[in-house]
């Protein structure tokens, strides 16, 4: 007998936390199978999508047991999740059949979900996805052309904070969207990077938690790394990967939001943007997840 | 202090995407590789014509480790000096943040043969560098009246860049790093 998980209808990252809150729920008290029911889900964010990956990661060190998962019944959100390749990744986490590769590219999707395991992974995922992302940046979203070099940045650089600090594998993925509540139908392109690994707290305490006491919580370790550049290392050549983003995403009159433990930090955010500043006393949820959004420009240059 | 004129060497950075530490701690130990080989005094040219990305972890490891290990390791007898050709503005934003961030800087050329510093570098310092770059080589008597600076204050600041890799001192001259490198390739110091 299986335990249900009910998927928020709107996976997105305020869905992601209602997800978060069903699975702590359900993996209290004696191990069973879970199962995640997406059947009614209407709408997936990138977000959203590798969220499902990862709380079935998580489900599935928690419980010992592989989950299943009931596909979405919406067609448009089913065939979302193939063109993301959802299914292909999904034999990884979840209790489903193994699906056969397709070539990347060979979707609308910016960038599909792909695993971040090693520096190969982030080149490969570099170079993959520059040609989409200029056709994407210039042409929808109305950036100048050194955006497209400064995307490859930022790609490598999220990515890179699954390899260098998570100590797990990760997902990456991006899709462009039209926002049509918040922005009067302008393009956003959003990004998503997520791993259950140490987390920020984790990863940055051994260097700072006893300088900061019994203060020290998830929201300071963000904030630490986030808004100060700092990172687990010494060396003052790291944690400048994140702070570089943060500049970059601000430049574009974008929305950086990092969520890790029980808290959430976002930086910059915008007037249209629905994200708090600092969240704590979130679901506690192992690893960093990381969205950025990056709106069209209003008027061509 | 004067030094001999260094052996020259310009080193391949092998990739089109300069991404990742991994990736960058791989090209720096391949150009310390090559530096090793070179006199105790050299000048080394790290080509970035053929660098389509490079990210800040990168940047870091190849840009700011190797002029950090040129500074910190000055002894009496070795010099060892970085130049980075082909600089377009898209490298520009990580080289500049990973020498800051150490409080560095670093001699540039732009694709078109510009030159330019990166990184940490105070204004008066930055107009002195490109007055001995415009020369080639020049001495303190001649630098100081052209810019209007007290001659102590500007031979501290040239001596400072000489220590930060950013000048060569040969004698009572100031040597820009182009200069040295032409001087060098004429003296067949390859």
């Amino acid at each position: 007998m299986s335990r249900v998980i009910e998927v928020p209808d709107v996976l997105d990252h305020k869905g992601f936390e209602g997800l978060l809150r069903a699975l702590n729920g359900a993996t209290e008290g004696e191990p069973a199978r879970l199962l995640f029911n997406a059947k009614h889900v209407r709408w997936t964010s990138p977000y959203g999508l590798i969220g499902l990956l990862a709380a079935g990661r998580v489900a599935r060190e928690r419980t010992g047991l592989a989950p299943s998962i009931e596909a979405p019944e919406n067609r448009e959100v089913r065939s979302y999740w193939e063109r993301m390749d959802f299914w292909q990744v999904a034999p990884e986490v979840y209790d489903v059949e193994p699906q056969a590769t397709r070539p990347h590219g060979s979707s609308d999707a910016l960038l599909e979900i792909t695993p971040i395991r090693s520096h190969h992974d982030v080149h490969a995922v570099v170079e993959r996805v520059r040609e989409r992302a200029a056709t994407i940046l210039l042409n929808k979203l109305h950036y100048p052309r050194p955006s497209v070099i400064q995307f490859s940045v930022l790609l490598s650089e999220v990515c890179q904070n699954i390899i260098e600090h998570a100590e797990a594998d990760g997902w990456v993925c991006a899709q462009t969207y039209k926002y049509r509540e918040r922005l009067g139908g302008r393009d956003v392109v959003m990004l998503a990077v997520m791993d259950v690994g140490i987390g920020f707290e984790g990863s940055l305490s051994s260097e700072h938690s006893r300088r900061h006491g019994e203060r020290w919580s998830a929201g300071m370790a963000l904030e630490r790394a986030l808004l100060h550049g700092e990172s687990r290392h010494r060396d003052p050549g790291r944690g400048q990967g994140l702070q570089a983003i943060r500049r970059q995403v601000d430049r574009w009159e974008g929305e950086l939001a990092i969520r890790s433990g029980d808290a959430m930090i976002a930086s910059p955010t915008q007037e249209w943007g629905d994200l708090e500043p600092m969240s704590t006393g979130l679901e506690i949820f192992p690893g960093a997840q990381i969205l950025v959004v990056m709106p069209a420009r209003l008027e061509k240059d | 202090m004067p030094s001999a004129m260094p052996e020259i060497a310009v080193a391949s950075l092998y990739q089109r995407y300069l991404v990742t530490r991994h990736t960058g701690r791989a090209v720096r130990l391949s150009v310390e590789g090559l530096v090793a080989e070179l006199g105790a005094t050299s000048l080394t040219v790290l080509d970035f014509g053929d660098v389509a990305v490079i990210d800040f972890s990168c940047a870091d490891e190849v840009v700011a480790k190797l002029v950090l290990r040129a500074v910190d390791e000055e002894t009496e007898s070795s010099e060892c000096f970085f130049l980075f050709r082909g600089v377009a503005q898209h490298h520009v934003d990580p080289m500049d943040s990973a020498l800051r961030r150490r409080g560095l800087a670093a001699a540039a050329q732009g694709p078109k043969g510009e030159p330019f510093l990166i990184g940490d570098v105070e204004p008066a310092a930055s107009r002195l560098w490109l007055a001995v770059c415009q020369a080639g080589a020049a001495r303190l008597d001649d630098l100081a009246p052209e810019l209007g600076m007290d001659e102590g204050d500007c031979g501290r600041i040239l001596d400072r860049m000489c220590a930060r890799r950013l000048l060569r001192r040969d004698g009572q001259a100031y040597h820009s790093l182009f200069y040295t490198f032409a001087e060098a390739e004429r003296a067949g110091n390859e």
